[in-house]
């Protein structure tokens, strides 16, 4: 059974033990009391039975106290309490109940069996009923014993004895029943979770543990798991559009490729027919490998590994890249202006920093159109280095600044200009990396990118 | 010239022996690592073009156990590692240039010319000079016909690089390496650029032009035919 094997069910049954086992000794005590008070009482009920007849004895004489017990112990068809004997000085008795002097009872109080003291014919008891009995040396010589029955205080403790193993019985098994049924209240709730898991495990992802409204700890960890498989939904939702993307977009260069040759073939060409179509797919296996090394990029800076990490000047890196960029903006006519503060020092990977910039300042390039501007700036902002690439282009709208960074999603508009839709993927891969913030604004007209790099 | 390649992928073995025989070069395989660190210590090849991950020994180990044996061989390392960081180990490791893979056979061409002339151009020229074109290193200065170019520090070393690789077929990616010192493709021609604000300066009013692209492979710097 599971039941038995939950840690609920087994730390309830510890406790059960352990109640029971204390309650079995605080009854067990007010037991023994109860028996030793009154056990107490019965004695001093025979020292006073006992007073009566010496009284007797020292007031009258030796006769009138055999008399006297010997009437005492007629039976006359009640049920009597107390029993006497009296015995000679040569240990034969001088009362009609002629018994021997039983060993036991040397000392003064004795519990015994009444078989063994008393040969006094009675109509209730038997000779095995306990009789506590007092013994007194008299001046003749002889001894006075009394006993008294037992009866009615071996009832009242036997009825105590009985009600203590009821309560301590009674205490066991409702703690057994609290254990199981704690022990099943988890194993049920754990089920939820168990059950819930398996079916994630068998492809439903949007599977979510259930939580009720009594707010305790399980539906607290069901909360946390729920979100934990939000994110890992999410994340699976997000990897497999990546991968979709990239098997669509690959695709299509391959099958151009694909169905150039498979044109080419159909019949006998030239050779510089020939020729120009190796060029092209050339060109095309071009593009296809940087795609990948683009992908490989995004990879290697997503993994958050800092390879190669080492202190950058910034500012110096920035003003490398502006000289490379300069001269094809220029080209086009495009105002190319930079603001940098020198010596912005940042923790990062020169490579990789170069490439994400290199990336924004391709992109304001080519998206901003002839006698337009671009301005670039490094500056420090509150102990942040900011890079700040500023262009007069079509801009992105507000609602697609989120999905441009994804890899392989590209603007409409932006189609017909050549490019793989991976260039700010790598920005923000890169930005991350670096815990640094990517933001898209409106540069009114145009886009402003802005990395701000965390001090 | 004969060259040794040492890898164990047998078609891109026989593609790479194809090309560099059609190139003129004369090429010995070796298939294993082993193998090929004996026919290497020989020390009867101009060049050596390795690839890293190999049976037996890797490149690495080879490429060491050469440099230990006072063999100098220039090695050019194939791989298809392609970080910057293998990059890095492999050119400290000994190599002399790395590539990865995929390339461009191109690409492996422009590069190993360049390794080959490395040995000659060892001793630190200081004047160049291609047809009527020269450039003075210490002078920063450079003429053509007699009459002073001006020009910027960066497109000084552009020339430079393709002077000192003159005749040579000269790679976009060689020269963002070279002379910028990134290890990326740009996603625009951003080379191209500077190329011909170069040929702007240094061809445009003279008579014979001496930068010459070259599709699909790159720029080559050369005497007028």
């Amino acid at each position: 059974m599971r039941l038995f094997r939950t840690t609920v069910f087994r730390l309830s049954l510890i406790y059960a033990c352990v109640y029971s086992l204390l309650s079995a000794v605080g009854l067990g005590f007010t037991y023994w009391s109860t028996a030793t008070h009154s056990m107490a009482q019965v004695d001093a009920r025979l020292s006073l039975e006992t007073d009566v007849l010496l009284e007797l004895y020292r007031t009258r004489a030796l006769p009138e106290l055999t008399e006297a017990i010997r009437r005492r112990n007629r039976d006359d068809g009640q049920r009597k309490v107390f029993f006497y004997l009296l015995h000679g000085p040569d240990n034969a008795a001088r009362t009609d109940s002629l018994h021997p002097w039983p060993e036991e009872a040397r000392y003064a109080y004795a519990t015994l069996r009444f078989g063994d003291v008393f040969s006094i014919p009675r109509s209730w008891g038997n000779a095995d009923d306990k009789v506590r009995v007092l013994r007194i040396p008299l001046s003749s010589g002889h001894r006075l014993l009394v006993g008294r029955d037992l009866n009615d205080e071996r009832t009242l403790l036997n009825h105590n004895l009985k009600l203590v193993m009821i309560v301590i019985t009674l205490t066991f098994l409702l703690a057994l029943v609290g254990s199981i049924i704690l022990g099943r209240q988890t194993l049920r709730r754990i089920d939820a979770v168990n059950r819930t898991a398996q079916a994630i495990m068998a492809g439903d992802l949007s599977q979510r543990i259930a939580s009720t409204r009594r707010n305790n700890e399980f539906d607290e960890l069901g909360r946390t798991l729920n979100a934990m498989l939000e994110r890992i939904e999410q994340l699976m939702t997000g990897m497999r559009q990546v991968t979709e993307n990239i098997a669509h977009d690959l695709r299509s260069p391959l099958n151009r490729m694909r169905n150039r040759m498979e044109v080419t073939l159909l019949e006998p060409r030239e050779p510089a027919e020939y020729q120009t179509v190796l060029e092209q797919n050339v060109t095309d296996a071009d593009a296809l490998i940087q795609t990948f090394n683009a992908l490989l990029s995004i990879a290697q800076a997503e993994a958050g590994l800092q390879r190669d990490w080492a202190e950058q000047d910034l500012s110096a890196l920035v003003e490398d890249l502006a000289e490379l960029y300069s001269v094809l903006a220029e080209e086009q006519n495009i105002s190319f202006t930079t603001a940098i503060t020198a010596d912005c020092m940042i923790q990062g990977n020169r490579q990789l920093l170069a490439q994400a910039l290199s990336n924004l300042l391709d992109n304001a390039v080519k998206y901003t159109p002839a006698s337009g501007r671009i301005a670039l700036k490094v500056e420090r902002i509150d102990g942040c280095t900011t890079v700040t690439v500023a262009d007069s282009g079509p801009g992105i709208p507000a609602d697609q600044r989120d999905k441009v960074t994804e890899r392989f999603v590209r603007l409409d508009t932006a189609r017909s200009s050549p490019g793989n839709g991976l260039g700010l993927s790598l920005v923000k891969a890169v930005a991350k990396q670096h815990g640094a913030q990517l933001l898209l604004e409106d540069n009114q007209p145009g886009l402003r990118v802005i990395l701000r790099f965390q001090e | 010239m004969r060259i040794l390649v040492i890898e164990d992928d047998q078609g891109a073995a026989a593609y790479l022996i194809k090309g560099l025989t059609e190139s003129g070069y004369v090429v010995d395989h070796a298939a294993e690592g082993h193998e090929g660190l004996q026919l290497a210590l020989t020390d009867v090849y101009q060049a050596l073009i390795v690839d890293r991950m190999l049976p037996g020994l890797n490149g690495m180990s080879i490429i060491a156990a050469l440099r230990s044996a006072g063999i100098k061989t220039p090695v050019l390392i194939l791989s298809a590692l392609s970080d910057v960081d293998d990059r890095v180990e492999g050119l400290r490791g000994g190599g002399d240039d790395y590539l990865a893979k995929p390339y461009s056979f191109s690409e492996l061409l422009a590069r190993l010319d360049a390794l080959l002339r490395r040995g000659q151009l060892e001793q630190q020229d200081t004047l160049f000079t291609v047809a009527d074109l020269e450039v003075d290193r210490l002078k920063r200065k450079v003429t053509r016909a007699g009459q002073v170019i001006q020009l910027q520090p960066r497109e000084f070393r552009l020339l430079e690089y393709l002077m000192r690789h003159a005749g040579q077929v000269v790679t976009r990616t060689m020269l963002l390496e070279n002379v910028w010192g990134y290890h990326f493709d740009p996603q625009t021609n951003i080379i191209d650029v500077h190329i011909s604000r170069l040929r702007t300066k240094i061809d445009k009013d003279f008579s014979a032009p001496l930068l010459h692209t070259l599709r699909g492979a790159g720029y080559c710097l050369r005497e007028p035919d």
